[in-house]
């Protein structure tokens, strides 16, 4: 079998420029070709700054006109570093959250027609269209990234909107929260030298990625007990996990931040809300006879999504939470199934809008530079001049 | 040369798209004679190569390839090229089994973090270059599966619209009937009956998913077990290869290399290039390199007195004639409204597709705090000689200059000396701006002109000299 | 400081070298001429087949909060290692077959067992024990196991011992096995 011909994939003739599919998140931005299986690059969302040589995220901005000029230089690195393509009259096709403001696509298409002129941009919701990888048309679809979990439950493949949910938990939450029990419960010195010189972001991320997990319902019960009442005691925790920080010094993880450090998503706060009430909340949203389907068909998505024993505890909570008596009444639900769809996690949504690129769909649903170039604006849910229903086009 | 790629340049030129760069950043474009930036060009891929072993391939083959070289691979660790090494074994000879033989076995290995190939557990190969087995992505199929029936739908979708729209018109058999003399129906039965509709294929037997109520258990042993955290993969050695994200060491394979670029740049108003570089991935040079290095004056510092408020500094600077054809220049004060958003003639048509550039980064770099007295006269430079430095005899036309203004003359360069000061209220650095006016002999041939013209071309320039200092008193 | 150098035979210590303390050095060493070896807070003994470029360092003295006046240590290095160009080692204890690259620096409390590899300018100052076959590399000092150990340099000590003789002068062994 010739090695070099295993490399060959994808679905485009190889007349035709392949169209380029880009999901931008506030952590990691997903980058490849319509057709593949998997994107070409998992980059996080930051490029370099040429004042400061610091490096800086995309999403850091104050102004529009630095938004804009982030979205060029970032722009740069994926079309000339990672997919090595001239933007220049190529189809691109955008998966963003449907929560996104609006200043950011309109800055994002304002830099990818004005400054790369591409030839035309199709923006598609990421929840919607990772139903494609899966082939399904009813789905809950729960998308746990860095600064957001969102959730939107899409039925016959429409997005519901009014049932969206949407909470600070995530990544970044888990990342505070694992810095703030490092900083309670390691040794003694070790605090002292953590709150002189805290650890960098990387290194958080990477303590959580690799240390910590998330671990099951009952014994975050009886920890959670044990806090409240002395008396009761907590289960033993994992072993310590001995960092290396550099050359100079290392300190240890222990074995309680390494299991609570997830906690902070499942952790009932003041308004009674965490990831899997998130859940039930939206289902009681839904239309009626939608109800039973959308619990049996539950898709995670996002990076934080991939923790190990997220997806089992998640399990256990909702199963846990109807009987609590504020869903008993309400929900009628006896399971949750969960997909496993064929993609990690971290680029289910890249892949839907990587299979709806190589489709012929996308052809009216762009906005062609033509079209940007009379009326500056992309077609947004929430502008009123496209969304009217009297059939005449506004705008 | 090093000031002027770090560091906060001191001699900033003003481009046609509004941002100031200093003359090592800029090109100018010799057909619409106006100074470009690396913003306001449109960049092309040109040509792709290996950066290990530099070769060049052509685009349709980069694409097959999935923009990776097929030869070199990258260590899945640390990223850095991976080297072949052999290591000879005796193994027996298969005719005569008494003799042995000598034979060369190859395996990859990391010279920086010393990871090797035997470690993902890929047998050493007996050639040296490729040979390698490749990992299957696990989805591949079941990813074509999804994109045939989503292509089908798609295309179901079309043809229901087309239907919609195109108002059916009924075949007329009218003017066969006239040419033949038959009757409608026998001319109908004549021509096959009404066309068939067109019958879709069978619909792809696709599955869909299937939701489990399963989910896997998180298992006892994390909780017993201690970690060996330099047998987990980081996130970056993860999602170096996407498709199999490996959260093990042993699981770690190697990459093939990702190719390489070199851009060509366009100028966006008259579409010619501005810089494009040689086929050859090992040479530097380039086939049109346009920098404004060659074609605009070069102005340098040479020295400048500390500055203080409420003082007047001497300030000297050099102006550098790079062309071949002697030129004059002329120095005016600095216009401060340049009113022109981005490029000077706006697209009134377009009004989507203007380029910009944002309006904070121009005004920052615009505060000019301090006044400078510019000499009013014109002054002439010879062209650059590069013989000018083994030529002993000083032959050369003599100019009159003013002793007060021109501190010296060498060849094509002049040093000039002026007097800045600061305006009463300025802090942090002096910034002091120019207007520099010069000809230009554009030596481009175009079908009406033959002749090479000479014009008069004018750029503003941006000068640092320093920090301001409070009066010492 | 009294110099007290005891040599085994075989072993090829270059005169230029700087020693200075109670020094033993093993058979089949090879010393290269501007290393030091620096024996102020105890006595320093090397074992057989090391091998100690230029520049390189290792020295046993007290760190700078105890000056002289904790015990005399013993620094004990094992067989087989190698001590490339301007490597600083003040480790107390390194076992066989280690690799200290360029320019790097290995600090008191680091104790190195067997077949580690401290990557090029890498500042390993933290105190621990190295597990066998660990891999020190790049800017903040990141870490891999690795499956076997590096192989001992053999041929390039054979080498230098019939070379190194011919343009420095040695010092002579003072020890018979």
């Amino acid at each position: 079998m010739n090695s070099l011909t295993m490399l060959y994939e994808g679905r485009n003739l190889i007349s035709e420029k392949p169209v380029v599919v880009i999901d931008i998140g506030r952590a990691y931005t997903k980058c490849g070709f319509a057709g593949e299986s998997a994107p070409r690059c998992i980059i996080p969302s930051e490029f370099l700054c040429k004042s400061t040589g610091a490096s800086k995220k995309v999403f850091d901005y104050e102004t529009r006109d630095q938004l804009y000029q982030n979205f060029v230089e970032f722009g740069h690195i994926l079309f000339f570093k990672y997919l090595l393509v001239t933007p220049k009259d190529r189809k691109v096709v955008i998966v963003e959250s449907l929560l996104n403001p609006s200043l950011e696509r309109d800055t994002l298409a304002q830099v990818l027609f004005s400054y790369y002129e591409l030839s035309s941009v199709c923006m598609v919701p990421s929840h919607m269209v990772s139903l494609y990888t899966l082939a399904v048309p009813t789905a809950l679809v729960l998308d746990i990234g860095y600064k957001e979990a969102v959730l939107i439950p899409v039925v016959e493949n429409t997005p519901v909107l009014h049932a969206y949910q949407a909470l600070a938990l995530a990544g970044e939450a888990v990342e505070l929260n694992l810095r703030k029990l490092l900083e309670s419960q390691c040794k003694e010195e070790e605090q002292f030298y953590l709150k002189a010189k805290p650890l960098p972001n990387s290194t958080v991320e990477d303590i959580k990625v690799r240390g910590c997990f998330v671990t099951k319902l009952d014994r975050a019960q009886m920890i959670q007990a044990s806090v409240k009442e002395p008396s009761v005691s907590a289960p033993t925790p994992p072993p310590d996990l001995p960092y290396p920080l550099g050359g100079d010094r290392s300190i240890t993880i222990p074995g309680t931040s390494r299991e609570l450090a997830y906690e902070v998503l499942f952790e009932l706060d003041n308004d009674l809300m965490s990831i899997a009430t998130m859940i039930l909340d939206a289902i009681l949203k839904c239309p009626l006879d939608t109800r039973v389907s959308l619990a049996e068909n539950i898709l995670l998505i996002g990076g934080t999504s991939m923790a190990l024993g997220l997806k089992s505890r998640l399990q256990q909570e909702l199963l846990d939470l109807l009987v609590t008596p504020q869903y008993i009444k309400k929900l009628a639900l006896k399971k949750f199934c969960f997909h496993n769809p064929p993609a990690k996690e971290n680029y289910v949504a890249w892949l839907g809008g990587a299979i709806m690129g190589a489709t012929n769909s996308i052809v009216k649903r762009s906005v062609t530079r033509e079209d940007y170039s009379k009326v500056p604006k992309i077609p947004d849910w929430a502008d009123l001049s496209f969304n009217c229903n009297d059939g005449v086009k506004r705008g | 040369m090093a000031f002027l790629m770090y560091g906060d340049p001191k001699v900033k030129y003003l481009c046609s798209c509004g941002s100031m760069k200093p003359i090592s950043r800029i090109y100018f474009c010799r057909h619409c004679m106006k100074i470009k930036c690396g913003f306001c060009v449109s960049h092309e891929v040109d040509l792709h190569y290996c950066s290990n072993c530099l070769e060049n391939l052509p685009s349709t083959e980069a694409r097959l390839k999935k923009n990776r070289c097929g030869y070199c691979f990258d260590c899945p660790s640390c990223q850095i090229s991976l080297n072949t090494r052999a290591v000879s074994q005796a193994v027996p000879n298969p005719d005569d089994p008494s003799k042995m033989l000598s034979k060369k076995s190859y395996y990859l290995v990391c010279a920086f973090c010393r990871w090797t190939s035997r470690e993902a557990s890929i047998p050493d190969q007996n050639v040296a270059n490729g040979g390698w087995p490749e990992i299957d992505c696990p989805n591949s199929k079941r990813v074509a599966e999804l994109v045939d029936h989503y292509q089908e739908i798609s295309l179901q979708e079309k043809d229901e619209e087309e239907r919609k729209k195109k108002y059916q018109v009924r075949p007329s058999y009218f003017h066969y009937a006239e040419k033949y003399g038959l009757s409608a129906a026998l001319a109908k039965k004549r021509m096959g009956g009404t066309p068939q509709r067109e019958t879709r294929t069978q619909q792809s037997a696709l599955v869909p998913a299937v939701a489990s109520e399963e989910v896997e258990e998180l298992s006892d042993s994390v909780f017993i077990e201690q970690l060996e955290l330099n047998k987990v993969t980081t996130i970056k050695q993860r999602l170096a290869s996407p498709e199999i994200q490996p959260t093990v060491v042993s699981q770690l394979y190697p990459l093939h290399k990702s190719l390489l670029v070199k851009r060509s740049l366009r100028c966006r108003d008259c579409e010619h290039n501005v810089s494009k570089p040689e086929f050859n991935p090992s040479s530097t040079k380039f086939k049109i390199q346009l920098s404004a290095f060659y074609h605009v004056p070069d102005v340098k510092f040479l020295t400048c007195e500390p500055v203080f408020i409420g003082k007047r500094s001497e300030l000297i600077i050099t102006v550098c004639n790079p062309t071949q054809h002697q030129s004059s220049f002329k120095m005016h004060p600095f216009e401060l409204n340049l009113g022109a958003k981005g490029s000077g003639d706006a697209e009134e048509s377009a009004p989507g597709l203007k380029l910009c550039l944002p309006e904070c980064a121009r005004d920052a770099q615009f505060k000019i705090n301090g006044t400078i007295k510019l000499p009013t006269t014109e002054f002439q430079l010879l062209p650059r000689d590069d013989t000018a430095e083994f030529d002993d005899s000083n032959k050369g036309p003599t100019f009159n200059d003013d002793p007060k203004v021109v501190v010296w003359r060498r060849g094509n360069k002049i040093a000039l000396r002026m007097a800045v000061s600061p305006d009463a209220d300025a802090e942090g650095v002096l910034s002091i701006g120019f207007v520099i006016e010069y000809s230009y002999v554009n030596t481009m041939t175009t079908l009406e002109k033959k002749e090479p013209q000479k014009v008069k071309l004018k750029t503003h320039i941006l000068l640092r000299p320093g920090p301001i200092f409070k009066s010492s008193q | 400081m009294e110099n007290s150098i005891k040599i085994h035979q075989g072993a090829v210590v270059c005169t230029e070298c700087d020693l200075k303390g109670d020094i033993t050095i093993g058979k089949n060493t090879v010393v290269h001429p501007k290393a030091q070896i620096i024996a102020e807070a105890g006595p320093i003994i090397i074992g057989e087949n090391n091998l100690i470029e230029e520049q390189a360092a290792i020295v046993n003295k007290f760190p700078a909060s105890q000056e002289s006046t904790g015990n005399a240590t013993v620094m004990i290095i094992g067989n087989n290692n190698v001590f490339e160009v301007d490597c600083h080692s003040e480790a107390l204890k390194i076992g066989d077959q280690n690799v200290l690259e360029s320019k790097c620096l290995v600090g008191r409390k680091v104790e190195l067992t067997n077949g580690c590899i401290v990557g090029a300018h890498c500042r390993l100052v933290s105190e621990e024990c190295l597990p066998e076959n660990t891999v020190i590399y790049g800017d903040n000092c990141s870490r891999r196991q690795q499956a076997d150990r590096p192989p001992p340099q053999t041929l390039q000590i054979d080498f230098l011992t019939k070379v190194l003789p011919n343009y420095h002068h040695l010092y002579k062994p003072n020890l018979k096995d």
